[in-house]
Order: structure tokens, then sequence, then C-alpha cells
């Protein structure tokens, strides 16, 4: 899919064929022998586990529609939405309940980097940058 | 309504680029600060490029901002000729000086776009620019209080607040509060103790949401008369005027991404066991936080 960059960032372009969380995801645009970049779920209910990040736009919150889906009442419907800029990800804050915290802090968005933590609610993601 | 602030250059002296400055960037100083509808930029270090592209991707309209210069050291200036805004006709730019009589930042910026340093000159650019000044320190901008502090810093510095509905927004570099510290004998004999900040400094970052302050030095790296503060004692100024969160900023050119989490985490401690619950965090590129 591609993303328009002239709208604001609120994860509302995303497509309808969502990836739940305990489905394998297509893989849309890989190229061979490629590793993704991942968000690993070492907190929260269900953990541990890992979703490789395959879509230009992906929310996680508790919503069935959302590509990372995880029951927890302490996460918004939509609570974060994760944005693929070239190389890197972007993850923003869909002005959830009780926010996102990168490393401890609380912040409404940032560039991801290896080994960064991101706690939403009781639900702890550990990001990986793949290849 | 609600204030973001975004870190476009975090980085003191020179841009660092490489694997060792990934994580917390190595673009100079430039803070993105939109309180509500209004857009401000704090200096014109190499990030500015970047945050210009992102202002063309994010609007449709005329851009306007209020470019605000702590000074003209190279680092706080030398993205400006490449903020691709300035050259759109439907660009309106207001560029401050802290004093009425005073043009130091328009003849800089127009300085350093001289033939010899660039190809393209001030008077080249497209948009409208607007120079102002903040009458000495103190002005409303559309309704955001923007007020001035001089600091230590060789060939003068500013820091701003930025006040509206309650919420307030210091962006504070270059300054060099070692030179401040009012019991600095005692703060010599004992890391340990308060370094107390005189009281006009306190009164001016006084119960700030969100403190961005140069803390460029460790305890043992300090360069005394550079201009620049230790983290420590950012710190303990933070606390005097209790500052929500620190955003410990500029980093120094040789400090990789683990020197830097090594030197938050040494202000973090020092915090705690002063019994504070200040937020401390390492300024970061790329980093956006909302101010409510």
């Amino acid at each position: 899919m591609s993303t328009d960059r002239s709208k604001p960032f609120d994860g509302s372009t995303l497509p309808l064929d969502v990836t739940r969380a305990d489905q394998p995801a297509v893989l849309p645009s890989l190229q061979p022998n490629s590793r993704p970049h991942r968000l690993e779920q070492i907190g929260g209910p269900g953990a541990p586990r890992d979703f490789p990040l395959e879509f230009d736009e992906i929310v996680v919150g508790r919503s069935l529609q959302a590509h990372i889906a995880v029951e927890s009442g302490s996460i918004s419907r939509r609570h974060m939405c994760l944005r693929r800029d070239g190389p890197e990800y972007t993850f923003a804050d869909l002005d959830s309940a009780n926010g996102v915290f990168l490393n401890g802090v609380k912040a409404h968005a940032a560039v991801l980097r290896e080994g960064d933590q991101l706690q939403l609610g009781d639900v702890v993601f550990r990001y990986h940058e793949g290849q | 309504m609600a204030s973001f602030v975004r870190f476009w250059g975090t980085r003191g002296s020179i841009p660092t680029p490489g694997h060792r400055t990934r994580v917390y960037g190595g673009n100079t100083s430039c803070v993105e600060v939109r309180v509500d509808d209004t857009l401000f930029v704090c200096d014109g270090g190499t990030g500015m490029r970047e945050l210009g592209d992102s202002l063309l991707r994010r609007s449709n309209g005329p851009l306007q901002a209020h470019l605000l210069f702590s000074h003209t050291h190279w680092d706080h200036i030398q993205g400006f000729p490449f903020f691709l805004p300035a050259y759109k006709p439907s660009t309106t730019l207001h560029i401050y000086d802290v004093e009425r009589d005073d043009d130091r930042i328009h003849r800089l910026l127009l300085g350093q776009m001289r033939s010899e340093y660039f190809p393209v000159t001030f008077s080249d650019l497209g948009s409208k620019i607007v120079s102002s000044d903040l009458h000495g320190g103190n002005k409303v901008i559309e309704g955001v209080t923007v007020s001035a502090f001089e600091q230590r810093h060789p060939g003068r510095s500013f820091a701003f607040s930025l006040a509206k509905a309650g919420r307030k927004i210091v962006y504070a570099t270059d300054s060099e509060l070692d030179l401040m510290v009012v019991n600095a004998d005692e703060a010599e004999r004992d890391p340990r103790a308060q370094r107390r900040l005189p009281e006009e400094a306190i009164r001016f970052m006084r119960d700030a949401d969100l403190l961005v302050a140069d803390g460029q030095y460790n305890d043992d790296d300090y360069r005394k008369g550079w201009g620049h503060a230790r983290a420590n004692t950012v710190v303990d100024m933070a606390m005097q005027a209790g500052a929500k969160q620190l955003a410990i900023f500029h980093h120094d050119p040789t400090q990789s991404d683990a020197d830097v989490e090594r030197k938050v985490q040494v202000a973090r401690d020092r915090a705690r066991a002063a019994g504070s619950n200040l937020v401390i965090f390492a300024a970061r590129e790329g980093l956006e936080l909302k101010v409510d």
C-alpha cells in the first residue's frame, strides 16, 4: 500500500485486510532474504510473542480491527500507529487514554531505534530493526 | 488544544552524523514548538533542513512561522539557508531579535548567505521575511507570551519561554550555568551538594511543564569558559525551578549514544538522591512530546 504524506498521520488510511495478532502476516513487499523490523511483546496479555512489521501503516490497540490487537483493558481501541518512512518506523500516539511511554518517558511520536521500549498501559513492546 | 515539541537537532557545536550518534542524532540545534496553531522554531541549526521538508509535506496552504534564535553561533543558524519554506512566496517568516535596537539576528542570517558562503543570497529568498523584536524580552505573539532571558555564553545568548493557558515551555540552550552557581565554593568542595542558581534564573524557569536545557557536559569533562553547562547543574536548576520535565539538550559532539545515556542516568540518579520526581531524558532527534 502507498502512503499519502499530504494527509495527517492518524492511522485512518489503513487497508481493510488487516492482519490479526494471531494470524500470520501477508508479506506485501519484502525482498528475498530481508528480515523485517519487528515488535517483540515482552509484557502484558499474550507476551512473549513477535510481530513482524510488514505494512507501511500499522495500528496497535484493543480493537479486533487493529493490525496488532492485544486484549488488555489498559490500552485504547486504537492506541498507537506505526508508520514506515523509508527504512525507518515512526510511532505516534493516537490520542490514547493512557499514552505511550518510550523508554519510560511519555512521548507523542518518535523515530524508533533498535532496542526502544514502548509501553502502552500494561503492554510492553521492544522494537527491533530488521535488515 | 495542546502544545507539541519536536526535536530536529539536539547536538552541540558541530553536526556529528554516523552510527555512534544514530539514536540521539547528529544535527545541530533546532526545535519545533507548536502552541495550538502557532508555529515557533527555536534555533536554526542543521536540523532545520529536515524541519522545512516536513513542514512542506504537512502544509497545504500558506505557512507562517516565528523564528527565535538563542544566538548566532554556527550551530544555531547554519540550517537556515537550507530551510525550503523560506524559498516559497506563500511563506511568512517572523524573525525576532530580543531588543528593539538590535538587528544582529537578521544581519548574521543575511551575512551567512553572502556569495562567499552560499550560492543564494538572502534577498533572493522568495518568502516574506518580517524582522521584529521581543520588546526587550516580553511579547505576546498570537496569544502566546514569549519571554527572553539573557544567559552566560560567549557573545551572548538568550533563553525563551513560551506560555499560554497555564502551559509553559522553556528553551534554554548555550548557557554556562556553572559560572552562575551562587554557592560555588561549597559546590566545588562537594559535587553532591545542590548547586544553587540565581533567583532571576529560577524565576524564569519556574514551573515549566517542559524545560529544554543545555546539559552538554558531565561533571568530569566540563570545559570551563566554553559556554555550556554540566548536566548535573541543569538538574539542580530544574529541581529548584519546580520544572516537571527536563530534556537535556545540546549533546557534546564527542558523545556517542551510549555516552549520552550514561550522562542522563547520572542526572536521574542525582534527582532521585535529592528526592525529586523530575522526569529527565535526553533530547533525541525525531522525538515529539505533547505538553498538556
